[in-house]
């Protein structure tokens, strides 16, 4: 059996000392394969976007391991990191992050010549590539005149530009409608299934399960088995039984809620709730 | 070939651009043009030794220049000077500062009394154009009367220009007989001017020789002295307006570019080539800006000599090089605190929102 791609080990991540100390990722253990979707769901401030930071070497570990395709990167220096970061690491933002000072074209082929490829080859890759995401008429377009949608593919094509063997995306769906965040979806699953590249998604959207091989839930720094969450009956969102803010009894079932206000708006218009249960979610722990 | 990054961070705002730059030019040009005025007052101050033909100036003993400076020989002391070795010729002047008038204008003038094939007759006087007396008109000058004979060029400025009488008459006006100003030498072929200087200063006591190029560097000395305090505030001024201008442009630049550095640095892109971008987007708004100065100093250099014959423009390299100085400092000056905003960006603030 071939290694994992990513193995995370006792990954640990704390902010500030004495009594502001906040231990924002607590002993991570996690192993990635070629090729898989990893969607990490979670409430704001779960660390999510730390583990994320960590998992691309953007941000020094506290604690433990984070080996890539049989390299620690909490373990390169501070030179090394940034060619490690552009040979291995494709990048997706929830606001895209392209620079609009480039165009489409620009855009791609500039991540392209961060990781050592130059023109023409760095040029007819990132045209290729937004020709494939269906751009053919957009590469030349500044940033400022492309939709949502299409910035998102151009980030996309960026991302993926540099053949990385772990593509991060960080709420990837978030500033799309439906139709943009499917499609999004879309090329995300054909990403990691074509390409071989693993991939991991930080986002709330729970559309995004659809795509995901395998889904964790980050809370207070650590990831919590799925099946012992519930879902708030108000606004849809998964909670802890244990640490729910809020829960209520009724007809003999007990909801728990993500806030008193979900609770308060449950109870002012119970009757439409009803068909909510508490069911837990599906999918497997790491 | 790559993206031309730093060329498209720097005109994706081009009325920033222009503005920095634009306001970096005239910074520089406050210094430049200053400068080239000066150097133009001294070419102009300087032309009447300049155009003398002189290899060496014999004046009263330690005087080396004209202006502000008042020198008296003995007329005995030009046959002197002429029985030197080496002295092919040797012929006295005098030489006042005064007023000359024309029809109620006035102005001040380095009137110089000639011998020899510079004489301009009795009762004649050759007079810079600048003054609007053309040929045949009568000026005065130290209560007489004079006619001009003849114009010269180039050697008005701001303060005054310059003027021949015949020796005789302004002998006469100053009421000195037997005294030469200065004593203007020509060296034999074959002689050297620093020799011949050596030579007159043994041979004939109490006076002080001087080469023509000791003497006009002595005379630029004095148009320096003048001139120093201001060029040198008027540098100090464009340098703080050059800083203050590039430094906010390339600031302000900067921050609206944080989550470019951010993200390329996140792509990849090495602390030291964010900095290299970030510098070289400084870097050429500064010489952009310096290019324009310079074309406009140029420009100035050509025009104004048009609208007054007194004002000149000499641009030299050596004030070129000292404003291309002055822009790398303002260049770097203006890029320390973008440097250290770009050096402390956190890649990881892309997650940030």
């Amino acid at each position: 059996m071939a290694p994992s791609l990513v193995r995370i080990r006792k990954l640990t991540k704390t902010f500030g000392e004495g009594e502001t100390r906040v231990e924002a990722v607590r002993g991570l253990d996690l192993d990635l394969e070629r090729g898989e979707i990893v969607l990490v769901m979670g409430p704001s401030g779960s660390g999510k976007t730390t583990f994320l930071s960590m998992l691309g070497g953007l941000l020094r570990v506290t604690e433990g391991e984070i080996w890539i395709d049989g390299t620690d990167i909490a373990a390169l220096s501070e030179r090394e990191l940034p060619p490690f970061r552009a040979r291995t690491f494709g990048f997706i933002f929830q606001d895209f992050n392209l620079l609009a000072a480039l165009c489409a074209r620009e855009n791609v082929e500039v991540a392209l010549n961060i990781a050592g490829e130059r023109s023409p080859g760095a040029r007819e890759r990132a045209e290729g590539l937004l020709r494939g995401l269906g751009l053919d008429e957009r590469l030349e377009f500044p940033i400022d005149q492309l939709s949502g949608g299409e910035k998102q593919r151009v980030a996309i094509a960026r991302a993926i530009s540099n053949r990385p063997a772990l593509v991060l995306a960080d709420e990837p769906t978030a500033n799309l409608d439906s139709h943009h965040g499917s499609e999004t979806m879309r090329l995300l699953r054909t990403l990691a299934k074509e390409e071989g590249a693993t991939v991991v998604i930080v986002s709330h959207d729970e559309r995004l399960r659809e795509i995901a091989d395998r889904v964790l839930w980050l809370e207070d720094g650590r990831f919590r088995a799925l099946q012992a969450l519930v879902r708030d009956p108000s606004c849809g969102m998964l909670v802890d039984p244990e640490q729910a803010p809020a829960s209520h009894e009724l007809d003999g079932q007990r909801f728990f809620f993500c806030s008193r206000g979900c609770r308060d708006e449950f109870l002012h218009d119970r009757h439409t709730h009803t068909g909510y249960t508490q069911a837990a979610t599906t999918g497997r722990t790491p | 070939m790559t993206v031309p990054l730093a060329r498209r961070q720097l005109l994706v705002r081009p009325a920033r651009a222009f503005a920095g730059l634009a306001g970096i030019a005239v910074a520089l040009l406050l210094v430049l043009a200053l400068k080239a005025i000066f150097a133009g007052m001294e070419q102009r101050l300087t032309a009447y030794i300049s155009r003398s033909g002189a290899d060496v100036i014999v004046a009263q003993q330690g005087v080396d220049t004209m202006h502000m400076t008042e020198s008296a020989l003995p007329a005995g002391a030009v046959a002197e000077i002429r029985r030197v070795s080496g002295v092919a010729e040797a012929r006295g002047i005098l030489y006042v500062s005064t007023l000359i008038e024309r029809d109620g204008k006035r102005a001040i003038a380095y009137l110089v009394g000639e011998q020899g094939p510079r004489d301009p007759g009795r009762r004649a006087i050759v007079i810079d154009r600048s003054f609007g007396a053309p040929v045949g008109s009568i000026v005065s000058a130290l209560g007489r009367r004079f006619r001009v004979v003849g114009e010269l060029e180039g050697t008005a400025s701001i303060a005054n220009f310059v003027a021949y009488v015949s020796f005789a008459d302004l002998a006469r006006a100053l009421r000195s007989p037997g005294i030469v100003s200065y004593v203007l030498v020509r060296a034999a072929p074959g002689v050297a001017a620093e020799t011949l200087a050596v030579r007159v200063e043994r041979a004939v006591p109490q006076v002080t020789a001087s080469t023509r190029e000791e003497f006009l560097r002595s005379e630029r000395r004095v148009v320096g002295n003048m001139a120093t305090d201001v060029v040198n505030g008027m540098i100090l001024v464009g340098f703080v307006i050059g800083v203050a201008v590039a430094g906010l442009v390339a600031y302000s630049a900067t921050l609206s570019q944080l989550r470019d550095f951010a993200v390329l640095r996140a792509l990849g892109l090495r602390a030291r080539r964010a900095l290299v971008l970030m510098l070289a987007q400084v870097a050429a708004t500064v010489g952009a800006g310096l290019a324009l100065a310079l074309l406009l100093v140029w420009l100035l250099a050509l025009l104004l000599p048009q609208l007054s014959a007194s004002l000149a423009l000499v641009v030299r390299p050596s004030d070129v090089a000292q404003t291309v100085a002055v822009a790398a400092a303002v260049a770097a000056v203006a890029a320390a605190f973008p440097v250290i905003r770009v050096a402390r960006i956190d890649p990881a603030s892309v997650f940030r929102r």
